[in-house]
């Protein structure tokens, strides 16, 4: 189930990981190089390639000690372990930026409502025992901080079927299409990546779906057992939605007050107008799920093309004025009631006015396809 | 060919690990094989004690980021030593059991940001080292879950490290309805990521006032500033909260609204009530919060604004803006 982790280069972290595997391997002469590449989260190859420079390493200005550390492909052997002195291959204390990395991700998995109680302590000693070993190190990591939001209740059930290998009912909320829908999924993994979504094969289409836990509205375990094709993990690293080529193109033009629309969806291009807006082009397998953009942009931008797109938000706007018994376009006292809130930030530096889109979680929550 | 950097930095600590008295800058350079290769009398390395020393203090340096504590000690004769003490590099004790090993071999995996992500695995093989067991699988234990943060901004490492250090920054900022960036001289305090975004609070001192910065909205290079901060830095720094504030996310009024029977499942899941009139529509009282008339007008002729009448003018005005395209 492991996702790919990000594999450091830099000499600083081979290194690092040299220094940490001289005091490793001294306790266990004889190691095997798959248990200790496991052990140390690295490819074989990798601990390969640091064998291979250890044994050009020593405390040389003794006289030449360099390391006596040998492989033959399978067991590791350090035939002079006496070369760096007795102290000298002790464990290394935690920099400040290890201590940042490993308290800052800590403190957010611990925060994730849903995680079972077990693990949360579990979590929660190892940060404690961290902090106290890190000391000084540790107190830098309080300038970083990480929200994971999801929901507790939907969490822990799907994470509940996932160990015990069951099929979920979910009726499920599309805001493409505002309605929500009944289906049956076998759910592989949780992924939390601001928000926390559980990516599942879907009985209903069958395909492979990912859904956002706040927008399941109902759940239920059932007692099937859950059977998803065995299917390749996509990296999610780069962002959940990911616009096929073969979607239709979409293209928006937004003044400065609709520039947020470039933050929030993934898109081809952004080409700067003269007026401090933007030309957006994006890609959405079902372009009338882009309605609702269309509507909430206002006056701070308009859908170019496809026309349909633009004909259906300008009718849905006049349908919804004709319920408040107020002409469409002839700006009575209402249309100068106030400016756009985009030219006026309310606070601050002021965000976009409503965040939507792929990664936000209040109001509106356009997320193609999830 | 030149030796490799990782083999010049792993002898250089060990030499400095190793040794009970201070070690001469001439020493290191004349004992250390990738020093002696590159700065070799005639090697053609022109003012080759200069970038000899150039390469020195980086090298420092480098280890100072991987946690070595090294101390520099001028001997009585005025020459300057190195030496990195056991009992200033040692890792204290410390114990976990298989569940917390587990708990930190998933934590470990979580940063997507490169030099975190090889931070955060540097000291899991640090603890590694030190004992920490390793028979159990951290994904198997955890069932599937995969927590990411997420670091697009080219902004955030600079940052991060002006945060660690409180070195203030210079960087072009781009207001969020602004057409054009404005440079901001910023005294760093503190970053937050929410909701996959990332928020960077501090002083502005152009402003003389504490502000939240979304990162991607710096353009540009973050450049770091000599001096000290001038103002002082609180106990606690909230970003979460003033970015809900800025989304909406605090309300302080309710609002009334007609919705068709079937619709706008989120403004039912947030609603404090829900009457049904029983004509295909029914009636909520939902929270109002900034931003709430973009919300309503995404759901066009399926919600009717009733009160206030602040609110039925803001999004009557927004509809009328679409209507006439």
């Amino acid at each position: 189930m492991a996702g790919k982790p990000v594999r450091p280069v830099s000499a600083i972290d081979q290194t690092r990981r040299m220094l940490s595997l001289v005091t490793y391997l001294r306790e266990r002469p004889g190691a095997r190089v798959s248990d200790v590449a496991r052990a140390f989260g690295i490819t074989e190859d990798e601990l390969i390639s640091d064998l291979d420079v250890l044994p050009l390493c020593g405390t040389s200005f003794r006289g030449g000690d360099l390391l006596d550390i040998d492989t033959d492909g399978d067991r590791i052997w350090w035939r002079n372990p006496g070369a760096l002195g007795a102290e000298a291959a002790e464990p290394l204390r935690i920099a400040a930026d290890e201590a940042t990395a490993l308290l800052v991700a800590a403190r957010a998995v611990a925060t994730l409502p849903g995680l079972r109680e077990g693990d949360r302590q579990a979590l929660l000693r190892a940060t404690a025992k961290v902090e106290a070993a890190a000391g000084e190190a540790a107190g830098a990591s309080a300038r970083l901080s990480v929200t994971f939001e999801s929901e507790g209740g939907v969490f822990a059930d799907v994470d509940r079927a996932i160990s015990e290998r069951r099929r979920l009912w979910i009726r499920y909320y599309s805001p493409g299409r505002d309605e929500l829908t009944e289906r049956e999924i076998d759910p592989i993994r949780l992924v939390s990546v601001g928000h926390t979504y559980v990516e599942a094969w879907c009985r209903r289409s069958e395909a492979r779906r990912t859904f956002r836990l706040d927008r399941v509205a109902e759940i239920r375990i059932l007692d099937e057992p859950s059977a998803p094709p065995e299917i390749e993990l996509r990296d999610l690293s780069e962002g959940l939605v990911q616009p096929a080529a073969e979607d239709p193109e979409v293209v928006v033009e937004v003044s400065p007050g609709g520039r947020w629309v470039a933050e929030y969806y993934p898109h081809d291009s952004a080409d700067e107008l003269p007026d401090g807006g933007l030309r957006i082009t994006l890609r959405a397998p079902d372009p009338a799920s882009l309605r609702r953009l269309a509507l909430r942009l206002g006056r701070d931008g308009r859908i170019v093309s496809p026309r349909e797109l633009a004909d259906s938000a300008r009718r849905a706007a006049r349908e919804a004025l004709a319920a408040y018994d107020v002409p469409a376009g002839d700006g009575g006292p209402a249309a100068r009631a106030k400016p756009s809130v985009g030219e006026e930030p309310r606070v601050g530096e002021g965000l976009p006015e409503g965040p939507h889109g792929v990664q936000d979680g209040l109001y509106g929550r356009q997320e193609q396809q999830l | 060919m030149a030796i490799a950097k990782a083999e010049r930095l792993m002898n250089l600590a060990l030499c400095l690990l190793g040794t009970r008295r201070p070690l001469s800058k001439r020493e290191l350079r004349d004992s250390i094989e990738a020093y002696v290769d590159a700065f070799r009398p005639g090697s053609g390395a022109v003012g080759s004690d200069d970038s000899f020393n150039r390469m020195f203090e980086r090298d420092k340096d480098d280890l100072r980021e991987l946690g070595l504590v090294i101390e520099t000690v001028e001997s009585l004769d005025g020459e300057v030593g190195y030496l990195a003490r056991r009992d200033s590099n040692r890792l204290p004790p410390i114990t976990l059991d298989a569940e917390e090993a587990a708990a930190l071999g998933l934590v470990a995996k979580v940063w997507q940001q490169a030099r975190l992500a090889g931070a955060a695995s540097g000291a899991l093989q640090k603890l590694r080292a030190a004992g920490l067991p390793e028979d159990v699988d951290p994904y198997e234990a955890h069932g599937a879950l995969e927590p990411h943060i997420p670091v697009h901004e080219a902004a955030f490492e600079p940052l991060m490290l002006a945060c660690r250090d409180r070195r203030p920054v210079a960087f072009d900022y781009r207001k969020a309805t602004a057409a054009r960036p404005e440079p901001r001289i910023v005294e760093p305090w503190a970053l937050e990521c929410w909701r996959g975004h990332w928020y960077l609070a501090g002083w502005d001192r152009d402003r003389g006032a504490e502000r939240v910065f979304r990162l991607s909205r710096i353009t540009g290079k973050v450049r770091t500033r000599s001096g000290k901060f001038t103002a002082e830095v609180p106990d606690v720094v909230t970003v979460r909260e003033t970015v809900a504030s800025w989304a909406g996310e605090t309300a302080d009024r309710s609002a009334l609204i007609r919705l068709r029977s079937g619709a706008g499942y989120p403004l039912r899941a947030k609603a404090v009530s829900v009457r049904e009139l029983g004509d295909g529509w029914d009636e909520l009282e939902i929270p109002y919060g900034h931003g709430l008339d973009a919300w309503l007008v995404e759901f066009g002729p399926d919600v009717v604004v009733l009160e206030p009448a602040e609110l039925r003018a803001d999004v009557v005005d927004r509809l009328r803006a679409v209507a006439k395209g």
